[in-house]
C-alpha cells in the first residue's frame, strides 16, 4: 500500500512540475485577448498529443494486472494511469488552466469552446456506452474483472471526446 | 440543405426551415479595418469563435449576435440572416 501512495505521489509531483514549467513561459507581455487566442491554440495542439500518451498507457495498465507481477511496480503503474485519468477528465470538464487570471479563462472558455466541449463530452458518452455494451457482450465469452471493465469504458470515453475535442478545437483555430 | 417541420397546424402545410445563417461580419470588419483579433477583443471571446462565425462554421447565440453586431456598429438583422 506504500508503494501505491509513493506511485500516486510520483503522479501528482510529475505534473506539478508541467504545470510551473508551462506557467513560467513567456505569455506575460500579451495582452489579455493575444494570451487567451495563444492558450487555446496550444490546447488545440497538445490534446492530440495528450490522447496518445494516454491511449499507449494502455499498455502498462495490463501489464501491471497481471497477478504475476512486481507489486511495487504495479501500484505505481495504476496509480499513475489513475491521476492521468483524473487530470485528463478535469481538463475536458472544466475550464481547464487553473493557473490562468480568472479573465483569461473565462475569455478561452467563450461560447464556441464550451459548444464544442458539449460535442466532444456526447461523444465521449457514446463511446462508453458502446463500450460497455461490447464488454456485456464479451463477458459471455471470456471473464472480465471490474478493473478491467472500469479501465475500458473510462478509456474510451475519455480517449473519444478528448480526440473530438482536439478535432473541433484545431477546425476553429483554421484560417484563423 | 433543407429541413421539413412538422406541421402542428394543418396536415396540409408545412414549414421550410433554412439550416444556416449567414453573415457579412468579414465585409463590415473590412469596411472598419478590424482584424478578427481586435472585433474578438471587443466582444470578449478568442479569436478563435469570430473566426468560426465569420467562416459559418459556428451559429452564434443571440448573445454573442447583437454583441458582434454592437461592435461593428450595424443592427443584427443587417449582420446576420436566413440563407434561401
Amino acid at each position: 500500500m506504500e508503494s501505491y501512495w509513493m506511485g500516486l505521489a510520483v503522479g501528482i509531483a510529475v505534473g506539478v512540475i508541467i504545470v510551473a514549467v508551462v506557467k513560467l513561459r513567456a505569455v506575460k507581455s500579451m495582452s489579455m485577448a493575444e494570451k487567451a487566442d495563444y492558450l487555446s491554440k496550444r490546447r488545440a495542439r497538445t490534446l492530440p498529443a495528450l490522447v496518445v500518451i494516454y491511449l499507449s498507457q494502455q499498455v502498462t495498465f495490463y501489464s501491471a494486472v497481471d497477478p504475476a507481477g512486481h507489486e511495487g511496480a504495479r501500484a505505481v503503474k495504476i496509480g499513475a494511469w489513475m491521476v492521468l485519468s483524473a487530470v485528463l477528465l478535469a481538463a475536458l470538464t472544466t475550464k481547464g488552466f487553473w493557473f490562468q487570471p480568472k479573465e483569461v479563462r473565462d475569455m478561452i472558455d467563450d461560447e464556441n469552446t464550451r459548444a464544442n466541449r458539449l460535442d466532444a463530452i456526447r461523444y465521449g458518452y457514446i463511446a462508453a456506452m458502446l463500450m460497455a455494451l461490447a464488454i456485456y457482450f464479451l463477458t459471455q465469452v471470456e471473464e472480465q474483472t471490474a478493473m478491467e471493465t472500469i479501465h475500458l469504458i473510462l478509456s474510451a470515453g475519455l480517449g473519444v471526446a478528448l480526440v473530438r475535442f482536439g478535432y473541433l478545437e484545431r477546425r476553429a483555430h483554421r484560417d484563423a | 440543405m433543407w429541413r421539413w417541420c412538422g406541421s402542428a397546424i394543418s396536415n396540409d402545410v408545412r414549414i421550410v426551415m433554412p439550416e444556416r445563417l449567414a453573415n457579412r461580419i468579414k465585409d463590415k470588419r473590412g469596411e472598419l479595418s478590424l482584424t478578427q483579433a481586435e472585433l474578438a477583443e471587443r466582444c470578449g471571446v478568442t479569436r478563435k469563435t469570430v473566426n468560426t462565425v465569420e467562416n459559418g462554421v459556428f451559429t452564434p447565440s443571440a448573445l454573442l449576435a447583437i454583441k458582434l453586431a454592437r461592435a461593428l456598429s450595424v443592427p443584427v438583422e443587417e449582420l446576420f440572416w436566413l440563407e434561401d
